[in-house]
């Protein structure tokens, strides 16, 4: 397992610098860019008054912009699942189907290595990495930080990327897991990635109709938590998106436990089959 | 301890509703090649990928090295080898990078010296990087790979494919000293002079059925061989006709083709009573037979 787990970081460490640094510029951007609104705070505070709320269903509440927690979660935590939910679902999707559609699992399967081993070493990988980018992008904002007016703890910033975390794993675990049972791993991700949109729109029209509230209520983004994390993480929450994680990942442990190895060119989009019975059809 | 490498009885394999494998029985003896022939989709490659645990059989026995590779894919994989049939490795590693993660997947247990002098034998620079390479260097790191820690079986799906002859030989005189050093090798293969040269045994598989088992001189001896008989004189061509498992294709005055399956113990002592000037015989080759085969499945698919 330890023999995977060091490869697959190695493997990952160029996604893991990539995705850390650019968050992590952003949090360089953002930080003192609070110092410079909070010296026009008047004037700042007028101009949230006349936004419309579809602003605030998406980003979160608007008059909380001039406190450092309410203007890190608005252009910050608010839609950094979208962002970086997309590096959660390309590496759970391509966890192991990657290597299989590629053809190298094949060869690395024949070595004396448990399909068991070789999942959990890929998986523990995978969170590791997500981690590692999570951490470079915390250092992305407590670093402008020292120098800024902002005034909050490391542990205080952390709470909200861990929130941030649980829905990382919860839509990475979901993109591994369609992996297993979709044909593709393109189907997986693209599937994965309607259901995060899907949840990010359905969580923020739900402010704005009621209609909504209990769509919302199956919504992963509902329980993503931003603004209040700062100073106390609802526990519940992030033991609830973090079981969920366990359900996917056990259900995929199970599946590929029990089913054929594909090999390169399997499992693909069979566009063949389409066009002939489209033709048959003409 | 069985005297079998690879005991394989009843093995059904189905994908979704396509049946490949039809009830492969098949035995390997320990320490012998054996070479596995059989046209493109005929389950050469569902069979070696059974043995390994990468795929499951709906029913069937196998035994690997006396162990059943669905209880304990591990212990199976500990002591094989495998090379596939389209080798994909990873594209970015070097080659020391790729052979140094297969070394600490069995557990570092490596012989560093033959390592070395596989290495140098199959000219592969280790430097370089996997996707600058040729699919005939991408196959010697297969190889490589294969053979660097010495195992008691090797099961090698297409082994020289894409090297050129002078790397073939090579290939052949490797698998030959590790048979030497007790290793068994189960080996597909489309390149039938190579089945001649280095297998002990030979066995078809054609439509997910194994259809004939033998050495290769043994299937040579079976085939029909087609011989030109020459005479000083004018013949009574009848007794020609008369020898059991001899047909006779043409005559003319002084000359006959017949076509002859089996021994030649019949027809010499037939033709001893005529004055024979010459006689030749052209012998088939495992590839005639072989295509035999193929065409058989093609009449039968038409």
């Amino acid at each position: 397992m330890f023999v995977e787990l060091k490869h697959s970081l190695r493997r990952y460490r160029g996604q893991i610098i990539g995705w850390g640094i650019g968050l992590a510029l952003l949090g360089l951007l953002i930080v003192p860019m609070f110092d410079s609104l909070s010296e026009q705070q008047e004037t700042f505070e007028q101009l949230l008054e006349i936004y419309p709320p579809e602003i605030s269903a998406f980003m979160g509440d608007l008059s909380g912009m001039t406190t450092p927690e309410g203007w890190l979660a608005i252009e910050f935590f608010s839609y950094m699942p979208l962002i970086i939910g997309i590096f959660a679902i390309q590496m759970g999707s391509g966890l192991v189907a990657k290597a299989e559609e590629e053809g190298t699992l094949d060869l690395i399967m024949a070595h004396p290595v448990s399909r068991t081993a070789l999942f959990m070493g890929r998986l523990l990988a995978f969170i590791l990495a997500t981690l590692g980018v999570l951490f470079i992008a915390w250092l992305g904002i407590m670093i402008p930080m020292s120098w800024s007016t902002m005034d909050l703890r490391g542990i205080e910033v952390a709470r909200p990327f861990l929130s941030l975390l649980a829905e990382l794993l919860l839509f990475g675990t979901l993109a591994l897991l369609l992996s297993m049972l979709l044909p593709s791993r393109r189907l997986a991700s693209m599937t994965s990635g309607l259901v995060l949109v899907a949840s990010f729109f359905i969580t923020g029209l739900a402010e704005l109709n009621e209609n909504l509230e209990t769509a919302a209520k199956f919504s992963p983004l509902n329980y993503n938590q931003t603004q209040e994390a700062f100073h106390e993480l609802n526990l519940s929450w992030l033991a609830g998106l973090f079981a969920i994680s366990v359900v996917f990942i056990l259900l995929t442990w199970w599946r590929f436990e029990r089913r054929d190895l594909r090999v390169a060119g399997e499992g693909g989009w069979r566009l063949g089959k389409w066009a002939k019975a489209l033709k048959r059809g003409a | 301890m069985s005297d079998y490498a690879i005991e394989i009885q009843g093995l059904v394999k189905w994908y979704g509703s396509v049946q490949a494998l039809f009830g492969v029985d098949l035995n390997v003896k320990r320490g012998e090649i054996l070479g596995f022939l059989g046209p493109n989709g005929s389950g050469k490659t569902t069979t070696i990928r059974c043995l390994l645990d990468q795929i499951r059989p709906q029913e069937g026995k196998i035994h690997v090295l006396g162990i059943d590779p669905q209880a304990n894919p591990v212990a199976v994989k500990s002591r094989v080898s495998y090379l596939p049939g389209e080798l994909h490795l990873e594209d970015n590693l070097k080659v020391e990078q790729i052979l140094r993660y297969f070394k600490e997947l069995r557990g570092n247990q490596i012989d560093e010296n033959y390592l070395k002098e596989l290495i140098e034998r199959l000219d592969l620079d280790t430097s370089r990087t996997i996707k600058n390479l040729s699919s005939g260097n991408k196959q010697k790191v297969g190889v490589v790979q294969a053979l660097m820690h010495q195992p008691e079986l090797l099961l090698l799906d297409e082994p020289t494919s894409g090297l050129d002859p002078l790397m073939q030989q090579e290939v052949y005189a490797l698998l030959k000293e590790a048979q030497a050093h007790g290793t068994t090798i189960f080996f597909s293969s489309h390149i039938l002079s190579e089945v001649e040269a280095i297998a002990d045994r030979v066995a078809i598989i054609r439509k997910g059925v194994i259809v004939e088992e033998s050495t290769p001189s043994q299937l040579i001896d079976m085939a029909m061989r087609q011989v030109n008989v020459s005479f000083l004189e004018p013949i009574e061509i009848a007794p020609l006709e008369d020898i059991p498992g001899v047909n006779l294709l043409s005559t003319s005055d002084l000359q006959a083709t017949l076509l002859v399956e089996g021994n030649m113990d019949g027809l010499i002592k037939t033709l001893a009573q005529f004055p024979v000037k010459d006689m030749k015989t052209v012998s088939h080759t495992l590839e005639e037979i072989f295509l035999k085969y193929y065409r058989e499945e093609d009449q039968e698919d038409a």
